[in-house]
């Protein structure tokens, strides 16, 4: 690709400069979705739009296998989803989204993208989806509500398996807005760790502010 | 065990399969997980084949529901409250433009400018009288007590009537003012002295407006249950019950006498 440098850092997901800045891309053989450049076959992953996006930019390390099975609560419009799903190519990504102005733009993608299952339904109830959704190698939550720690450990009882992995993307003002935003993050790792064991942890500083998040494998 | 999954009904190893996928596909609650893989047994019925009808059947359960959420009543009553406050500020605003013209050139233009605005005003009283006359619809009691436009402002904060439903009525008596309760909330946890804001956008309701300072968070909070019971109304029977706003009406004029 001319001007572009990068390296595969997994599978479909480069990392490299393009004109003067350290870019993010996935190789998709799929048209833009939220208004993303698209470098030949590379689509851009705009950090400011995607928490996903923001960690790997930052040279976090999250990895997903090419077959993987994911369940993605809170897909929203899908923005991060589509290149979860360039990356996934050969796995299956449910997803789970209950609003439903962003989740119609998010059906157009599901119906270009053959690994995509979209669940239109509320992710704090996995009982009403837990015929639908398979055991998983991952499950990814970016909800942002007061009680998202107890909606991901409910998910991962229905749908974990031993060794299963996760992320969980945590708003300390979503979780309560008055506590000090350090207390709160404690308080979820504590609570996170009588279930998972903690691999890595950490700000998305400066994409997006007041986030941290923590990806951990389920003790099952 | 028996499980229902989107493809049909499991039971001790056998599956009967679903004559209907879309319905099984909405109705597959478990209320505690499912000990094998889903995809498992149902790749045992449906071979290589059972993403691709997973998905088919998925799409078209999300398109229905997507469709019927999105032609709610209450939504178009929240798209309306906010194109009605889109509208009326830049009506301010190109008021305010055709006064600069008029002090330079009071020409035809001008003119043409100001009957241009006039018709915007006008559409503007065509949107409020639409949003009266869905709330009365899907919303009688509330419309009833604290009227269909602050009725419709309250829908649009909550954002849905499902939402106004399950909201305490505590919150319905300070929405509006979130700015000033979550200020006064965190200076309570760190110990300081604060004062909880006594009404949000109900206090624009002449019944509380009228009452002097120290009498406005009694009605606001009486108010504000009220609400809360008429909106619990409309979302699951959608009857009108009189004495809701028969009894706020009393205790404003009880509050007002003395």
């Amino acid at each position: 690709m001319r001007d572009f440098q990068g390296t595969e850092i997994m599978h479909n997901l480069f990392i490299g400069s393009y004109d003067g800045k350290k870019r993010l891309f996935t190789k998709s053989g799929y048209p833009p979705h939220y208004g993303e450049r698209k470098i030949g076959d590379l689509r851009e992953w705009m950090p400011q739009r995607s928490k996903l996006g923001a960690l790997f930019l930052k040279g976090k390390i999250v990895r997903f296998e090419r077959d993987m099975k994911v369940l993605y609560l809170g897909c929203a419009s899908g923005t991060t989803a589509s290149h979860l799903s360039d990356i996934i190519d050969r796995g299956i990504l449910y997803c789970v989204e209950y609003s439903a102005k962003p989740f119609q733009k998010f059906l157009k993608l599901a119906m270009e993208r053959k690994n995509i299952i979209p669940i239109f339904g509320d992710a704090s109830k996995p009982e009403n989806y837990s015929g639908i959704v398979e055991k998983v190698d991952f499950i990814y939550q970016d909800i942002a509500q007061r009680n998202q720690v107890e909606i991901f450990v409910r998910n991962f009882e229905f749908f974990g398996r031993q060794g299963s992995e996760g992320l969980i993307f945590v708003k300390a003002r979503s979780i309560d807005s008055a506590r000090d935003p350090e207390e709160v993050y404690s308080d979820v790792i504590e609570k996170l760790e009588s279930h998972f064991k903690i691999l890595n942890k950490g700000d998305l500083l400066p994409y997006h502010k007041d986030h941290i998040y923590i990806h951990s494998r389920w003790r099952g | 065990m028996r499980y229902k999954l989107w493809f049909g009904e499991y039971d001790d190893g056998s599956v009967r399969i679903s004559d209907n996928l879309k319905k099984s596909f909405l109705n597959c609650f478990n209320s505690e997980p499912i000990p094998f893989s889903v995809s498992e047994v149902g790749k045992k019925t449906f071979g290589d084949e059972y993403y691709s009808i997973l998905r088919k059947v998925a799409i078209e359960v999300a398109r229905e529901l997507v469709e019927r959420e999105l032609k709610r009543e209450d939504r178009y009553v929240i798209a309306l409250v906010r194109a009605l406050d889109e509208i009326n500020s830049s009506v301010n605003l190109l008021e305010e433009k055709l006064e600069e013209i008029r002090e330079v050139r009071d020409g035809r233009l001008a003119s043409e400018f100001e009957r241009r605005i006039a018709i915007l005003k006008s559409f503007r009283g065509e949107i409020e009288r639409e949003i009266e006359e869905v709330m009365r619809k899907i919303a009688p009691n509330v419309s009833e007590i604290v009227g269909e436009k602050l009725g419709a402002r309250l829908l649009e904060r909550a954002g849905s009537l499902k939402k106004l439903a399950e909201f305490p009525a505590s919150t319905i008596q300070v929405i509006g003012a979130e700015k000033s309760l979550f200020k006064a909330l965190s200076r309570l946890k760190r110990g300081k002295r604060a004062r909880t804001p006594k009404h949000g956008i109900i206090f624009q309701h002449p019944f509380i407006k009228t009452l002097p300072r120290r009498k406005r968070g009694k009605m606001a909070r009486f108010m504000a249950g009220k609400i809360s019971i008429g909106a619990r109304i409309d979302y699951f029977r959608g009857e009108i019950n009189e004495k809701l706003s028969e009894e706020v009406r009393l205790k404003y004029e009880r509050l007002s006498r003395n």
